[in-house]
């Protein structure tokens, strides 16, 4: 009996231990990671480079975390606030905590390299005050525009309108179309200030002051807010996707559009890849070129960037991966799988061999292409703009206030002002 | 062996009972928990005090300039307290009305109907077991799951809409009109939570010695009187206690809303709790101050009607 | 004051029988004790007198009237449960207005009605009170109280005494007979305890598993018990049975000799079950049954002396006064003339007839 329980003890014990010194040997190894969100298939893509990479640098280790985009907005502020920020990160909030970059300069090979293909998009990932470094690896470019349902305007026998379209031609067209074939939405924008900054730059909207102070409400953002709240009542936009949610919660399309709800969905170049998986031979669609207004036929530059954290042990490695995905092979072949645009001066020369083998992925391409090179320098100076956000955000909440009748446009305006005006004082009070 | 382990196990107990003395040795065994409560409950609440006194959009407490009062200053600026257009914080003010009138809607609603399916509950009936066990399943579920199965039911293609189209009827956009999404969202509350106040009410019932109705039976007494004079009397206690639980758990609502609707159409179904996530952690430059000020205010509130229950169940004792 | 009438009253639960078809008649004014061992039907009875519960089938009359499909406000009962169930939220007042409020009486006909009863039941400084407030006397005052004012045709009680002490429950004995003398209404009481019954009762009803075993007076049940239960259960201390064989001048107690007694209406031989009360013994110095003192009580005004017979039995004997008898010593035991029973053996079967 007395050996009996010795012995159980003496097991148990041993079956403790020996994960700890299974343990041991895997420690020599680096690890890195990486907080990865996907909005198609570029988690499956970017694990395939990274096994090609840890192959190629057996000491170095990369776990992909897959996480809801969501994580990112809600949850990776906090984590890096706190100090608990993961060794990188894909973001698309790029200047909001750009103070915890890793200024990856020191640990990259050819910081030439960098600052000839990447020079237009380096500032965005740069903290307040730095003009100089590389802070980042853009993932995508992408541009906000238009993506049409061509099948629902062939069966209503209704012409497309032409690249010079205005907005108001486009709602008038689908208006037409949607009323002909019983569709229930005939424009769709997604609900966020990001994707309407493009219309209303379009015209005439400044978002800053003649001295570079943001400033939210001016004539061109007043009338295309006009325009939404009209179209939401008119019909021509429907409540489902700018009411069916508050605050300033994220609502998109996406899942509309693809089973053939809506005749015009205004969202952006990321949506390629997922709709050639969801939509399929349903139906003919592709991007079109930006409506144009009085000032211009403009989008929303963007895109997620992947930034590594000042706080991470692994710096050196860090700057091994950068070279590795940054290298024209491997993004070029990043971008062709991924069907992404590219902020690579050199490859958009180039031009990249798109894995698409569809005609409506080609044709919106192209179109996203054109689509760039219309962009206007408003749009560029907003994306850069550290806290963006604090113009996007009231932009949302207050124009969907307006459009579910909480309140009329003009007080709609006042408060966005006003919103603004705290979310800089909030931000800028260190 | 046994006898040695239990003498291991012992021996630091025993020694601290010698340096203690045996009266302080209850404290030794309560410490554990109050330090995990200490830990998690009272460190934040006092941290969230902190955040309620400072701005800046900073989490680290030491980066957070002070401002004393400023935050509950700007929440309570209003120029007209029954305006809510002419509030400083509009959106604040905006959940606050909006959570009165749920509170209001919801708890009435849910005690009214939990009483009288505790009322039939308590009677003799085929299947009792089964149904006493059915209404407290929904209390059992993630508050996620409620709203998501809620949501199947009521979006435009759902099942609610399917029925009404069936039988020749309109589809009624339930969860993107403002007054409608209200009602459901008192409806999902009360269905998901209402389980639970029956089982107290019905414990209550049950506790009723049978002898007293068969008394009132003698004396003659109509149904409605006994119902009046003799079970809501003595049901008293426990109403009370249902009471003030569901205004407590009414004010904190968030979970199956917030998936529901999102505090949508608008912000129409945006109650208090909603308003103090998104201000601190969702949405733009998290302004963590306004929310602390608003969760402590929200706090006074729950605080006042945690007394009150208190009272409640003190006088019930009697 | 109204009179009852069961008539065939049986009651199923399911396939069980409970109650196996009852006759019985309560003149008016008549104080009737329902008495039995737990389980007999005696509160399944009275329950379905009040109303509570439905026979599956017989008729019960009030003042010649079929009540079976009346509820039992309106049959004009009134009952004091066992737990006196007062509504414990209510003053003692209310508790007795409350009935009568079903009634739509005017307000000062009930406090009339509240008045009289609190004078006659001696609680008039408690009608401010809630009954958690009373003692267990007080509350049953008051559930008594509460039958009062109701004026009903008939009063049904439910084990009143039950849960109370001792002392009270002697004291409130007397008080019920003379509320019964005073109002000089139909009773019904249901009590296990056999004293209550002898002493209240102006008769006394039997039951046992259902059935109706014999009602009478208490003298009646008491001198000329119907079989050997109703003997058994009626009288404290019990009678003494033991058996026997009949033989021909008498009976001869199993294991002894034969014992002279008076003639019965039963053949020779016959296996009987011989019984005698305590007080029907006599110790004598020869004759009779022998056997050795056990233990003897002393109660002061008569004692007890327990006694086991030669052949092992067990008997007990009341001797009026005190007595010299001691544990061990030698005894004969012998059955005063005309007080003896002969029952057969099986319990369920009446007493044998005597001639």
């Amino acid at each position: 009996m007395k050996t009996l329980f010795r012995r159980t003890i003496m097991a148990g014990a041993a079956m403790l231990a020996l994960p700890l010194l299974a343990a041991a040997p895997a420690r020599a190894a680096t690890e890195l990671r990486i907080m990865w969100y996907s909005d198609a298939n570029e988690g499956d893509v970017m694990r395939d480079l990274l096994d090609r990479f840890e192959k190629a640098n057996p000491d170095i280790k990369v776990v992909l975390d897959r996480v809801p985009y969501k994580t990112i907005t809600d949850n990776l502020p906090a984590l890096v606030s706190s100090g608990q920020a993961p060794d990188m990160a894909r973001v698309t909030d790029l200047g909001g905590q750009s103070s915890y970059y890793l200024n990856l300069t020191p640990y990259l090979k050819d910081k030439a390299y960098w600052e000839t293909n990447f020079k237009d998009v380096l500032p965005w990932v740069r903290p307040a005050g730095e003009t100089d470094g590389v802070y980042g690896l853009m993932t995508q470019l992408t541009i906000t525009m238009p993506i049409v349902n061509e099948t629902l305007f062939q069966q209503a026998g209704i012409p497309l309108p032409g690249p010079t379209a205005t907005w108001d031609d486009w709602a008038k067209a689908a208006k037409a179309v949607a009323a002909k074939l019983n569709v229930p939405i005939p424009i769709a924008i997604d609900r966020s200030g990001h994707r309407i900054a493009g219309p209303a730059i379009s015209y005439g909207a400044k978002f800053f002051s003649a001295d570079g102070q943001p400033a939210l409400v001016d004539d061109g953002l007043k009338t295309m807010a006009r325009k939404i709240y009209d179209w939401h009542k008119d019909g021509v936009m429907s409540k489902a996707i700018w009411g069916s949610v508050g605050g300033a919660a994220y609502r998109g399309a996406n899942e509309e559009f693809s089973n053939g709800q809506v005749v015009l969905y205004m969202s952006g170049s990321w949506q390629f890849g997922q709709f050639a998986k969801t939509v399929g031979d349903g139906f003919d669609w592709h991007g079109v070129p930006n409506p144009c207004g009085p000032a211009g036929c403009s989008g929303m530059p963007g895109g997620a960037g992947l930034v590594a954290y000042k706080t991470s042990k692994h710096p050196a490695e860090i700057g091994k991966l950068m070279d590795y995905l940054a290298s024209e092979p491997v993004y070029a072949e990043f971008h062709a799988r991924t069907l992404f645009l590219t902020a690579h001066k050199g490859l958009m020369a180039k031009g990249i061999s798109y894995a698409a083998d569809k005609p409506q992925i080609k044709k919106s391409l192209d179109a996203a292409f054109a689509n760039v090179k219309a962009l206007s320098p408003v749009a560029f100076q907003l994306q850069g703009y550290r806290l963006n956000r604090v113009l996007f955000t009231p932009l949302t909440v207050r124009l969907n206030q307006a459009i579910s009748g909480e309140m009329s446009l003009d007080d709609a305006f006042t408060r966005m002002t006003q919103d603004m005006q705290d979310g800089l004082k909030a931000a800028g009070a260190k | 062996m046994r006898a040695a382990l239990a003498r291991l196990i012992d021996w630091p107990f025993e020694a601290l009972q010698r340096a203690l003395g045996a009266a302080r040795m209850p404290y030794v065994f309560v410490l554990p928990n109050l330090l995990v409560f200490g830990i998690f409950v009272v460190l934040p609440m006092l941290l969230n005090i902190w955040y309620a006194t400072t701005s800046g959009a900073e989490l680290m407490p030491g980066q957070r300039p002070f401002t004393g009062l400023a935050n509950f200053a700007e929440l309570l600026d209003c120029g007209n307290y029954l305006n809510v257009a002419s509030c400083r914080q509009d959106r604040f003010w905006r959940s606050v009305d909006n959570t009165l009138w749920f509170v209001a809607f919801q708890v009435i609603t849910m005690v009214v109907l939990s009483l009288i399916t505790a009322l039939v509950l308590n009677r003799k009936m085929a299947l009792r077991g089964f149904f006493r066990a059915v209404f407290f399943y929904p209390v059992l579920l993630s508050p996620v799951v409620v709203a998501l199965i809620w949501k199947w039911i009521l979006q435009p293609d759902g099942v609610l809409n399917a029925i009404l189209v069936a039988n020749g009827g309109q589809r009624v956009p339930f969860l993107l009109d403002p007054s409608w999404s209200f009602f459901w969202t008192v409806v999902v509350s009360v269905w998901a939570h209402m389980g639970f106040y029956v089982l107290i009410l019905l414990a209550g019932l049950q506790a009723i010695p049978p002898d007293l109705y068969e008394a009132a039976a003698m004396d003659g007494t109509p149904q409605w009187r006994v119902f009046w004079r003799i079970t809501l009397p003595l049901l008293m206690p426990n109403m009370a206690v249902v009471l003030v639980l569901g205004l407590i758990r009414a004010v904190q609502a968030f979970d199956e809303i917030y998936v529901l609707t999102g505090g949508g159409p608008g912000t129409a179904t945006q109650y208090i709790v909603q308003y103090i996530y998104e201000t601190a952690f969702a949405g733009q430059v998290h302004i963590m101050g306004l929310a602390a000020a608003a969760s402590m205010l929200v706090g006074g509130v729950l605080l006042v009607l945690t007394l009150l229950q208190l009272l409640a169940s003190a006088r019930a004792k009697q | 004051m109204a009179r009852l009438a069961l008539r065939g009253i049986v009651r199923d639960y399911g396939t069980l029988r409970v109650i196996h078809g009852i006759d019985l008649d309560v003149a008016e004014g008549e104080f009737v004790v329902f008495v039995g061992p737990s389980g007999c039907g005696k509160s399944t009875l009275l329950r379905m007198i009040a109303g509570l519960d439905k026979p599956t089938g017989g008729d019960i009359e009030i003042d010649g009237i079929r009540v079976n499909d009346r509820s039992a406000a309106e049959r004009g009962l009134a009952m004091v449960f066992q737990s006196y169930a007062l509504y414990p939220h209510m003053t003692v007042r209310q508790n007795l207005a409350f009935g009568l409020e079903n009634q739509r009486m005017p307000r000062a006909e009930i406090d009339r009605r509240i008045a009289d009863a609190a004078r006659m039941l001696q609680i008039e400084h408690l009608l401010a009170r809630k009954p958690g407030q009373l003692s267990g006397g007080q509350r049953q005052r008051v559930a008594i109280g509460r039958t009062v004012t109701r004026e009903p045709g008939i009063f049904l009680f439910d084990e009143p005494l039950s849960n109370l002490d001792a002392e009270l429950r002697v004291q409130m004995r007397v008080e019920l007979s003379q509320l019964h003398k005073r109002l000089r209404a139909t009773m019904i009481y249901v009590t296990h305890d056999q004293t209550e019954a002898m002493t209240m009762a102006d008769r006394i009803v039997v039951l046992r598993a259902g059935r109706l075993e014999q009602a009478g007076s208490p003298l009646a049940l008491y001198n000329h018990p119907a079989n050997r239960f109703v003997a058994g259960f009626i009288g404290s201390p019990r009678m003494n049975f033991l058996p026997a064989t009949v033989s021909p001048n008498g009976v001869r107690v199993d294991g002894l000799d034969e014992l002279a007694l008076e003639r019965f209406a039963v053949a020779q031989g016959a296996a009987v079950s011989l019984g005698v009360r305590p007080e029907h013994f006599e110790f004598v110095d020869a004759g009779g049954l022998p056997g050795t003192v056990d233990l003897v009580e002393h109660m002061g005004g008569e004692s007890y002396v327990y006694v086991t017979l030669a052949n092992g039995e067990r008997i007990t004997v009341r001797r009026p006064g005190q007595t010299g008898l001691v544990g061990g010593s030698n005894v004969r035991a012998a059955v005063l003339q005309g007080q003896a029973h002969l029952f057969h053996t099986s319990e369920g079967e009446a007493a044998v007839a005597r001639l």
